[in-house]
């Protein structure tokens, strides 16, 4: 099997450079690209932590599509031939390492920390079968790999769009009873650059490993801010 | 290093770029070109609204562009991202059927 790897050196132009490895039974595409650091090319940069899709960190693009190296199969893809580049819309550091920085940046550009209500009590008070955490609950299992903001093509056409991963965080606190920041969010959610830039292509739900769905919390944050609207006027 | 870091974009020009695209951007391109395209064929109706083949065109034209934005505004309005691939295939699937059953009332 024939693995194009993007290779970039800041200050050099990037290329694709081929390996041939052996695809053996089981064997995932950070196993290849461990394999090719090991025994072809130690110059080879790639970024991986746990190796069991729990870290997120080897998110990276795959035949075109989004994905971690450490849950990839090298036959479930069916080509002889596979691309792999670092993830898109990231600034890159070397060859299929990128910055992810801008992830936390776009975070932080929405609030996406949790406010404590003043006198919270000090345990959850929301229910397990309560209809705040069954809304919650399905968008909480981010875990920051950037393969929702590399699929977003929203995100490649305006820097400023807080992207997938960001507005899905915007909603469990914005769903979220306990939470008190819910005003001074609404600021930048409702910014020209946020909610209302998502084309709902839906690219971030079709990428997430973590089958989240970063669409509805955005069409859920939408339907919020038009009944706050109403209810405003009303 | 020198100047901003360099940032991938997906190239849209090579087969490559094209691989990860799914239903739900499909669905989405597909009401971009066929509003596009409606331009046209309304301009060629005005011209002449006999032809049959631009009021065909015409017809296909308005059915693929309304269903998809009524698929878009269901999603709005609450269905589960979940069903965008059901709701994509449901509203291709009843345009033919309209336009084959306009076609075979009207035309045929």
């Amino acid at each position: 099997m024939i693995l194009r790897v993007f290779r970039y050196t800041p200050g050099a132009p990037e290329r694709m450079q081929e390996y041939r490895v052996e695809a053996r039974p089981g064997m995932t595409v950070l196993d290849a690209l461990v394999e090719v650091e090991r025994t072809q090319d130690p110059t080879l940069a790639f970024r991986y932590a746990c190796r069991v899709g729990m870290c997120g960190s080897c998110a990276m693009v795959v035949n075109g599509r989004e994905r971690w190296a450490c849950r990839t199969l090298l036959t479930a893809l069916g080509a002889e031939e596979i691309a792999i580049r670092p993830l898109y819309h990231f600034p890159l550091v070397r060859d299929l390492v990128v910055d992810m920085v801008p992830f936390v940046e776009k975070m932080k550009a929405v609030g996406t920390a949790f406010v404590p209500s003043h006198g919270a009590a000090e345990f959850a008070l929301i229910g397990s079968d309560s209809l705040e955490r069954r809304q919650i609950d399905p968008t909480l299992e981010c875990i920051g790999c950037g393969a929702c903001l590399s699929a977003c093509t929203m995100v490649a056409h305006d820097p400023r769009f807080p992207g997938p991963a960001a507005l899905n965080r915007a909603f469990t606190l914005m769903a979220d009873s306990r939470d008190d920041g819910k005003v001074e969010r609404w600021a930048p959610l409702l910014s020209e650059d946020a909610l209302w830039r998502c084309h709902g292509q839906a690219n971030c739900t079709e990428v997430c490993p973590m089958e989240l769905s970063p669409t509805d919390s955005i069409l859920r944050l939408r339907r919020r801010a038009v009944m706050s609207l109403l209810r405003s006027h009303a | 290093m020198t100047g901003d870091p360099k940032v991938l974009k997906r190239e849209w020009t090579t087969a490559e770029g094209w691989r990860g695209t799914r239903a739900g951007m499909w669905a989405w391109l597909i009401q971009r070109a066929a509003a596009l395209a409606l331009v046209v064929v309304i301009v060629l109706h005005l011209r002449n609204p006999f032809l049959l083949l631009v009021q065909g065109l015409l017809l296909a034209l308005v059915l693929l562009h309304g269903l998809l934005g009524l698929r878009a505004i269901l999603l709005d309005f609450g269905l589960p991202v979940r069903l965008h691939r059901a709701l994509f295939a449901g509203a291709i699937v009843l345009g033919v059927a309209l336009f084959g059953g306009f076609w075979l009332w009207r035309w045929y």
